[in-house]
């Protein structure tokens, strides 16, 4: 168990730099989620804690050492690779026993902590397998127990759900998720799929081109988004946005609804802005709404999704609980509450709220 | 076996043969013959006799047909030339038997039993003539330079009288000497194996046995001597109304005799080249194998400066043809004192730019992330190259070891510049090569050892083609 620092993380591939500084600090014993889209650099900055990459500036700390030149040899951490990484030609139990022949420990010892691994992931049954003869949620559990019977100060996962289907997927994140609440290591997980982190993490970092857009807990993420980005990212279906500006104190949409402005919002007359609303946050009813036109209806059953364009175009989400009588084709009107809306600034996508 | 015949009836899902099936079968049968009869061909060939060899017999069956033995014998009244039939096989293998094996025949028995030319013609060739002429020398007291006489020039004996020095022995004795000097009109006699054919008598119209020196079917007619003698002449048989007589009869001392060091007029030790040969083949393979995989290892898998040119100027080793660099070679095998010694076959050859290239391509399909999991795993990096990469390409380690063992066992070249010198440190093809003679032809050793050299390359495919197939197989990576 130990914590990790990351300060002013750099990394260049030639002469194009990827990960452009980054600040973290996540303490012992907490499951910290690393998403955001494709190709944001989540895997890149994952190795360099690891040290499979090469660090271009800054430093990682773990447990206050600087590990910047410690070979990932000796870091002591464990990883989780998205293709599992199996040694296809060892056994589940040469492949789970190999770390710990490399540490030099006693037969009898290697084999305890691999059959409780095997034990408490259920793979008993499989240890004298190779891994090319198991299914994939099978290899999936085959590879974290390489990683647990490393007893490793920390985890890293790099997406190791994206190869498994929905169901499989749903299963083995309550796995994960209870693996760390009884090892209570430090984990590090990577995945684009915010689902995923939101469920499962202490802390979420969002990453968008080799920055860091917000670091904090899930909930903090889903109702104080420090951008636009975060908003968008954050919370199934997305967030709404509708363009507008700030107009004699108020909150003048394009598509021609005001909204009261309160003091939770620091804003200049005239600044043009971005009002970005939940789906939940949306009723349907007259008033000071918006008008719009519902496109399709999803009848969950237990809730339900109009999808609404208003007559700027914009595409509007709205939940339901229940089951709703809106069709399809009809003309609306969306009731904006506006205790729960957003304000974004619409150059810099900074969100207008105060402190 | 009902596996082998599972195997070999499957059919393409329907329990018909179709098109595709006669045509995979066909293939595969002429595939087979194409490869298998030549393979047949001299291993038959290498059971064949000296003589059968000798005279060209192109039949496949290993076996000699009937013979009997002309003899020319020089005599007061000149040459006479005629048939001895019925003679032990062991005389007319005399020349190519070792002295144990003619230590064993009753020679004076033999003799005993001819009178006359046949007696005369026996003795000379079973090699008499030298042994008794010295006994009678010395029993008779004669004069001792008789005992050189044989082997002086012309003008040497014409200083000696040795008519004058034989004359007042007995008739018989005389003669045996005068043989044994080569006096006038007495000659060295002969006595070689012709075949022994029955073919219509050009003149009687019967049947009749004749002798011929090659039974050759593609000669329309054949020179031929009458075997019961009656004529002195030499017929014209013809070929098509000729018939030979077979004896299928394997001679595995062709195998053995080499083998077991007993070979006449052989040089070298076959079992020692063939030990050297199977020293050289596994230990550079060994040394082969290892030095080209870690090559390998470091060109596929670290990033480094000069990667590429190194990987270049690999391959560009390559494009230069080994025999511009045979007197380079030479040179430094002998600058390093390898000359002589095995080892000067084995290290010169034992980094392969083509093994190299083969491993690299190969490791390069092996995803990096196996190699960073086992870092991860706190692997040191020879842990790495031992535990993950070398098994992983065991594959292509088996394809370069066979192609390794194939070209050690069969190299030639390097041999011959780096030990020739030395007939202690031969290899098999240095060996097969002695068997060529200068005077006398060991053709049926040579036949019979290649087939025996073929036999660990042989071994070596069967065992390792299927390292190859399971490695394959066994990767397990979908
Ligand atoms: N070896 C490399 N050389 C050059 N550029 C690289 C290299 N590895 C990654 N990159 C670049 O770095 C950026 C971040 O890549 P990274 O693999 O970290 O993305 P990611 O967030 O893990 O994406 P995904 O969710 O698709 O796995 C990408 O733009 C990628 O093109
Ligand atoms: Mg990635």
């Amino acid at each position: 168990m130990a914590d990790l620092i990351l300060e002013n993380l750099r990394k260049s591939f030639g002469s194009e730099e990827v990960i452009h500084g980054i600040d973290m600090s996540v303490s012992s014993g907490e499951f910290c989620v690393f998403v955001g889209p494709s190709g944001c650099g989540k895997s890149t900055l994952l190795r360099m804690i690891a040290g499979l990459e090469d660090i271009t500036g800054g430093e990682v700390r773990i447990d206050g050492k600087t590990v910047n030149h410690i070979p990932a040899a000796q870091r002591g951490l464990a990883m989780v690779f998205q293709s599992y990484a199996l040694y296809p030609h060892m056994s589940v139990r040469q492949n789970m026993s190999f770390g710990l022949e490399n540490l030099r420990m006693t037969r009898p010892e290697i084999a305890g902590r691999v059959d409780e691994a095997a034990r408490m992931l259920q793979i008993e049954a499989l240890l004298e397998r190779k891994p090319g003869q198991l299914s994939g949620g099978q290899r999936q559990r085959v590879a974290i127990g390489r990683a647990v019977v490393r007893e490793p100060t920390i985890f890293l996962f790099d997406e190791p759900l994206s190869n498994l289907d929905a169901e499989l997927r749903v299963t083995m994140r309550a796995e994960i998720a209870d693996l760390h609440s009884r090892l209570g290591n430090t984990m590090i997980y990577v995945t684009h799929d915010q689902v995923e982190a939101m469920t499962m993490a202490d802390k979420i970092a969002v990453l968008r081109d080799g920055i860091m857009e917000q670091f904090g807990a899930p909930l903090e993420l889903f109702n104080l988004p420090q951008n636009r980005f975060v908003a968008g990212f954050i919370g199934s279906p997305s967030m709404n946005f509708l363009a507008g500006e700030v107009r004699a104190g108020q909150v003048a949409l394009k598509n021609g609804a005001m909204l009261p402005l309160d003091g939770r919002f620091m804003v200049s007359e005239g600044q043009t802005i971005e009002l970005g609303i939940r789906a939940g946050d949306l009723t349907l009813g007259s008033g000071q709404g918006v008008d719009v036109e519902i496109s399709s209806v999803e009848q969950l059953g237990a809730e339900s999704y109009l999808y609404c364009r208003s007559t700027l175009g914009e595409q509007i989400t709205l939940h339901e609980s229940g089951q709703t009588r809106a069709r399809r084709g009809e003309k609306v009107s969306l009731r904006i509450d506006p205790d729960s809306m957003h304000l974004f600034d619409l150059q810099s996508g900074r969100s207008c709220r105060t402190g | 076996m009902t596996a082998l015949w599972t195997f070999l009836s499957r059919t393409q899902g329907r329990n018909r043969l179709t098109w595709v099936d006669w045509v995979s079968y066909g293939y595969l049968a002429f595939g087979f013959l194409l490869i298998f009869l030549p393979v047949c061909w001299i291993v038959l060939n290498s059971l064949k006799t000296p003589s059968q060899l000798e005279q060209q017999d192109i039949s496949l069956l290993p076996g000699e047909y009937r013979q009997v033995a002309r003899a020319t014998v020089y005599g007061p009244d000149g040459r006479s030339i005629f048939i001895i039939e019925n003679l032990p096989d062991w005389v007319l293998n005399w020349r190519t038997m070792n002295e144990e094996d003619r230590a064993d025949q009753d020679v004076e028995g033999l003799l005993n039993g001819f009178r006359g030319d046949s007696h005369y013609a026996l003795r000379s060739a079973l090699g008499q003539v030298p042994l008794k002429a010295r006994s009678l020398i010395s029993e008779r007291r004669l004069p001792q330079w008789l005992l050189r006489y044989p082997a002086l020039s012309a003008s040497a004996k014409a200083e000696f009288d040795a008519a004058g020095a034989i004359a007042g022995l007995a008739e018989e004795e005389q003669r045996l000497l005068a043989e044994f000097l080569g006096l006038d009109p007495y000659q060295a006699n002969k006595l070689i194996s012709q075949v022994l054919v029955s073919a219509i008598h050009p003149e009687t119209g019967e049947r009749t046995a004749f002798a011929v020196p090659r039974f050759d079917p593609s000669k329309p007619t054949l020179p031929a001597r009458l075997v019961d003698n009656s004529s002195d002449r030499v017929f014209k048989i013809e070929t098509a109304t000729a018939h030979a007589e077979r004896r299928i009869q394997p001679a595995f001392s062709n195998f053995i005799e080499p083998l077991a060091g007993r070979a006449r007029a052989v040089t070298v030790n076959f079992t020692r080249c063939f030990t050297n040969s199977l020293l050289v083949t596994v230990i550079a393979t060994i040394i082969t194998l290892a030095i080209n995989s870690m090559a390998a290892f470091a060109l596929s898998k670290y990033r480094f400066r000069g990667q590429t040119f190194f990987f270049v100027f690999i391959l560009a080793t390559l494009m230069v043809p080994p025999t511009i660099t045979l007197v380079g070679v030479f040179k430094a095998i002998h600058a390093t004192g390898l000359s002589g010694s095995i080892w000067g076959v084995i290290i010169p050859g034992a980094a392969t730019p083509a093994g190299v290239f083969l491993l690299r391509q190969y490791m390069l399909t092996i995803p990096d992330e196996l190699l960073e999991a086992a870092r991860m795993d706190a692997a040191s990096e020879w842990k790495i190259y031992w535990r993950i990469m070398l098994p992983l390409a065991l594959p292509a380690l088996a394809a370069l070891g066979i192609l390794s063992i194939v070209w050690r066992w069969n190299d030639l070249i390097l041999p011959m510049v780096a030990i020739a010198t030395t007939k202690d440190a031969y290899t098999i093809q240095l060996c097969l090569l002695e068997f060529r003679g200068e005077h006398l032809s060991r053709e049926h050793f040579r036949l019979a050892m290649t087939v025996f050299s073929l036999i660990p390359t042989t071994l070596v495919f069967v065992f390792l083609q299927k390292y190859i197939t399971t490695g394959i197989a066994n990767t397990g990576l979908k």
